[in-house]
């Protein structure tokens, strides 16, 4: 396994140093209260996804000053597809996940998953947002207390992030 | 992401990240990661590919039940069908960073050790 095989020079150079830089934490842990087959699963994508009719990202803020990046996030109901969402990442490719929404947040796969009884369920919400953000206060300290609030709600066991 | 999965995991949810670059993942401190050998982009598989996006989602989340300590990577045996030669991940407009770093490149120390201009 090796994460820098499909990154370009430039990325490669960049992680190496953020990785460099990380400093040494103590991670939390939460052991699973129930089996997989009985949890209640939301899933969480960087790729900036919204629905159409919701606010997009803001792309233009990014362009006026390329050291920031949107810190909000959004909401997207467990049978939304690629029909009803738009990809606002300026730092990658949004083809493949605008032909197909699965390829960064897969609600149609976790839906089947849910009928094959493998899962609890889908949850009600799932969450995007930018994942482009050198400076993560706004993030950690506004976005994510309230996406944790909602998944609350939603009695969320198990959340699955996918770093797009 | 890693810093929100670690505010998620405190806040009482068992959390995984899947990661086509689990070297920064890890570095972060988080308690579980499934690491994939795939291209940024679409970290699930290629579009329309109904059978593997189902598998990869299936293995990250197994091991939400068979990781048992903080800190664990576990690698998925998955392998992307093209070599890195074949693959484009970056926009056809290349993001403003990029932009404003090929014309300031005495910049690029800054965004390496995130001390961000004001």
């Amino acid at each position: 396994m090796n994460g820098f095989r499909f990154l370009d020079f430039g990325t490669r150079t960049l992680v190496r140093k953020w990785i460099e830089r990380e400093p040494k934490r103590e991670i939390p842990w939460t052991a699973p209260h129930k089996p997989l087959a009985e949890s209640t699963v939301a899933l969480v994508s960087t790729a900036a996804l919204a629905l159409a009719e919701d606010a997009p990202f803001d792309q233009e803020g990014e362009r006026r000053n390329p050291w920031w990046g949107d810190p909000s996030f959004r909401a997207i109901p467990r049978t939304a597809t690629e029909r009803d969402v738009r990809a606002y990442h300026l730092h990658l490719d949004n083809r493949y996940v605008e032909q197909d929404l699965n390829c960064a947040l897969p609600l149609t796969r976790l839906l089947e998953l849910e009928r094959a009884r493998e899962i609890g369920r889908s949850a009600p919400t799932h969450y995007s947002f930018m994942g482009y953000i050198l400076q993560p206060d706004v993030l950690i300290e506004r976005s994510t207390p309230e996406m944790i609030d909602r998944m609350r709600g939603e009695q969320v066991d198990t959340v699955l992030l996918a770093p797009y | 992401m890693g810093l929100v999965q670690r505010e998620m995991e405190r806040a009482g949810f068992t959390t995984i990240t899947l990661s086509t670059v689990p070297e920064l993942t890890a570095a972060v401190g988080v308690p579980r990661v499934a690491a994939i050998e795939f291209p940024t982009g679409r970290p699930f598989g290629q579009p329309g590919d109904t059978e593997g996006q189902r598998a990869v989602l299936r293995a990250a989340l197994r091991v939400v039940e068979t990781a048992g300590h903080a800190g664990t990577v576990v690698e998925l045996p998955f392998e992307w069908p093209e070599p890195p030669s074949r693959v484009r991940s970056s926009p056809a407009v290349p993001s403003p960073i990029v932009t404003l770093l090929k014309r300031k490149p005495w910049l690029v120390p800054r965004l390496f050790s995130r001390n961000i201009p004001v």
